[in-house]
């Protein structure tokens, strides 16, 4: 499996020839269910209508910085599947609407501010735009957006999208995280010690802490 | 079912044959470790007329321990749970974003100062409760604990005391059971399976803590360091926050509820409960109502012990407001729901050149509790503990997120991942009356009010957090990271039907016995009036377990032998 696109100045081809995949042989059954069923998630949306799925999917892409083309993960599907089945994290703030109107509400309020701006909805808006809107709600901290606590938003934001992100193969290999590891474990414990099927970062000075990014 | 090799074992190690004496579930796994589907298929099954001697709601740590003791003593007893029965091997995965269904997340609402998310950090659903994705740190909690108030003026005093509760502690680290290191501090004690090897996170904490003359242990996990009757060795593949799948830690589903069900116990699962029942007029419980299949039923027993945890258990409560108890049982004195705490649990992580591979190996590996107890040289009193913590990607995405990231430096950062490792912190937070559940407007599928949850902290709150951040950072800078980031966040609930001296100071006595109803009790996180710096399953279940024991002893005439 090819990994995602991101060039190596940002993290990208840490771990030459990893592939998180090609190991799935070792995962149990139910396991490799539930993770196989996320490489191809239904593209038919349930939840969101199509213009929430544009700006949705364009939000996405600006959290994840993942570009339209190339091998991606399937977040705006993955969400949308959450939300249709309201699979939401067990609470809400007092504050906020329930999870899947606080969707819309806040996709709605992305666009009315896109369009204030610069006369488009959001997801037609230049990536330069886009991620000048989403920067801005994130600076207003505690302030108010729209009637929201800004930081309830960021937070339902990140969090669904992290989450769908990062429970994808594609972004686990492009950590050095190999996954399910039932019922094979681990073996080599310690401090700079790998499986046989681990493969060292070749970048171990990138660090994008230090790099003040 | 029993081996050559299970009697030799016995043999050689007398405490391990007195612990399945008194606890069989470790062999009442298949030989193969796994879940034994066919004890729950021989179940015994009561009906609803029919009187049991007790009713448990969830079948957690506290309600799981209850029914095995109580069945042991010759009870006959039917345990609720609103979630599944769960088989590790069919259920669960090997996967994060796969361990969702172990949360409860049916609608809670959160608010007060600083809201303290639920679901996936302190909350659990199905047979084996939050133990099923709890780390399996077990610590005890210190002699101090139980005299908060009296010692420091903060805090609430305990009906009972350390040398009341440490035979439970002796006894339920028998049956997880325990491996760490001799524990040095506050009641100093030993386990009885030697410390796990260490990974990478544990080997940089270790580390740390040697370079800045901080105290720090192996342990104490609720992993055997070897097979432990039926149940398997560990296998290190780090997923012990999504279910242990390969039931080598512990927790209730493995190590008590097939000795109960052994003993005659029934086990409703995917049964929510909607109410207990109340005989105005005798001021005694009846039994509890229940929904199975959107029909309520009425299952009578003639004693009550709710164990639903901290934010459940009063939400519960409330819900079964009677002409007796308007404002919601056992609540006359408005104690129901109040003093419920959680812990402040900064996670600290340190960037090193070398890899650390956090993730592989359980997360609980090493832990400290210098800092446990009050430091008259501090403006703050309590403390904090400081244990190792692995978050997996996603867990670890809000981790770098929180720190203001997104996009493209959200990316760069995630695929330093090897490079990190991560402590976590366990800050006593206090008992603030106005830290509470109550019920909210909104209503749940079952048309049940929901629960509102308000969390404020208080200075000294405020302050433990600020010096335990300090101390990890500490550590992981004497291991050689040269960058440090911190994520600010909550762990564990305790409290909300708290024990006390009398009725206008707790919800239950000290044998989490009602004060309201004599036949109602308690036996969750919930009874618990102050918290440590201890992780609560060990005490969770060990309260429960004395109760148990004072339940049997306060009434002696229904043994085994009259059935």
């Amino acid at each position: 499996m090819t990994g995602l696109p991101l060039d190596d100045a940002h993290g990208g081809d840490r771990f030459p020839g990893f592939d998180v995949l090609s190991q799935s042989r070792h995962w149990d059954a139910a396991t490799r269910e539930v993770v196989e069923a996320r490489l191809h998630p239904d593209t038919s949306l349930r939840y969101f209508s199509a213009t929430e799925a544009s700006t949705a999917g364009a939000l996405f892409d600006q959290l994840l910085d993942q570009p339209a083309t190339g091998e991606r993960v399937p977040v705006l599907e993955l969400v949308d599947d959450r939300l249709a089945r309201d699979e939401t994290d067990g609470w809400r703030y007092e504050t906020m609407p329930k999870d899947p109107d606080a969707w819309r509400r806040s996709l709605a309020a992305l666009d009315a501010d896109s369009v204030a701006r610069c006369g488009d909805v959001f997801c037609a808006a230049g990536s330069a735009v886009q991620a000048a809107l989403v920067q801005a709600v994130q600076d207003l901290g505690d302030g108010e957006w729209h009637a929201m606590k800004a930081s309830q938003v960021w937070s339902l934001w990140t969090r669904y999208a992290c989450t769908a992100f990062y429970s994808h193969p594609l972004a686990w290999q492009e950590m050095g995280f190999a996954g399910p590891a039932y019922p094979r474990g681990y073996k080599n414990l310690g401090v700079d010690r790998l499986e046989a099927f681990e493969v060292r970062d070749r970048h171990p000075s990138l660090d994008p802490a230090r790099d003040g990014q | 079912m029993t081996g050559v090799g299970t009697f030799i074992g016995d043999l050689v190690d007398p405490g391990l044959a007195e612990v399945r004496q008194r606890n069989e579930s470790a062999w009442l796994l298949t030989p193969r470790g796994e879940v034994d589907r066919s004890l729950e298929e021989r179940m015994r099954h009561y009906g609803d007329s029919d009187e049991v001697d007790v009713v448990v709601v969830g079948c957690g740590a506290g309600g799981a321990t209850m029914l095995q003791r109580l069945a042991r003593g010759g009870w006959s007893a039917v345990g609720f749970d609103a979630g599944p029965f769960w088989d590790p091997e069919l259920d669960w995965v090997s996967d994060e974003a796969g361990a969702h269904k172990l949360y409860w997340t049916e609608p809670r609402v959160i608010g007060g100062s600083d809201p303290v998310p639920l679901g996936s950090n302190n909350s659990g659903r199905g047979v084996g409760g939050s133990m099923v994705h709890y780390a399996g740190f077990v610590p005890r909690l210190h002699p101090s604990d139980f005299a908060t108030l009296a010692n420091d003026g903060v805090g609430a005093d305990w009906p009972i005391d350390y040398a009341d509760l440490k035979p439970y502690y002796e006894a339920i680290e028998g049956e997880l059971p325990v491996a760490g290191d001799d524990w040095p501090w506050g009641d100093p004690h030993g386990y009885r399976y030697r410390p796990q090897p260490v990974s990478g996170n544990g080997e940089v904490f270790l580390r740390g803590a040697l370079a800045s003359g901080i105290d720090a242990r192996i342990g104490p996990v609720a992993i055997a360091n070897g097979r432990f009757g039926h149940r398997p060795h560990c296998i290190y593949r780090g997923f012990c926050l999504q279910g242990c799948k390969v039931n080598a830690k512990a927790s209730p589903l493995i190590t008590h509820i097939p000795d109960a069900l052994a003993h005659g116990v029934e086990i409703r699962a995917n049964t929510m409960v909607t109410g207990v029942e109340v005989d105005d007029r005798t001021g005694r419980a009846i039994g509890v109502r229940y929904l199975r299949d959107g029909i309520e039923h009425l299952q009578r027993a003639r004693l009550v012990v709710v164990a639903g945890y901290s934010i459940e258990t009063p939400r519960l409560l409330l819900n079964s407001a009677s002409h007796r108890f308007p404002e919601g049982l056992c609540n006359d004195f408005d104690l129901v729901g109040r003093y419920l705490m959680v812990q402040g649990a900064p996670q600290t992580a340190g960037r090193f050149e070398a890899e650390v591979r956090m993730f592989k190996a359980p997360p609980p590996e090493a832990s400290s509790e210098e800092f446990y107890e009050t430091d008259p040289s501090q403006p703050y009193k309590r403390g904090f503990s400081i244990q190792t913590v692995s978050p997996l990607p996603i867990t670890w995405a809000e981790h770098v997120a929180s720190q203001g990231h997104w996009g493209a430096s959200l990316r760069a950062r995630m695929s330093d991942y090897v490079h990190w490792s991560c402590l976590g912190a366990l800050c006593e937070f206090l008992p603030q009356a106005e830290n509470r559940v109550t019920l909210a407007e909104e209503k749940d599928s079952h048309g049940l009010p929901v629960a509102r949850f308000d969390y404020s902290q208080c200075d000294n709150d405020r302050m433990l957090v600020k010096a335990a951040q300090e101390v990890m950072e500490t550590i992981l800078k004497a291991a050689g990271a040269h960058d440090v980031m911190t994520i600010q966040r909550y762990a564990h609930l305790v409290g909300g039907a708290r024990m006390g001296a009398d009725e206008t100071s707790g919800v239950v006595d000290g044998d989490c016995r009602s004060f309201a109803v004599p036949n109602l009790y308690i036996t969750d996180g919930s009874v618990l009036p102050t918290q440590g710096s201890a992780n609560p399953a060990l005490t969770i279940m060990s309260i429960a377990a004395r109760a148990a024991d004072r339940m049997l002893a306060a009434d002696p005439t229904r043994t085994r032998e009259e059935r």
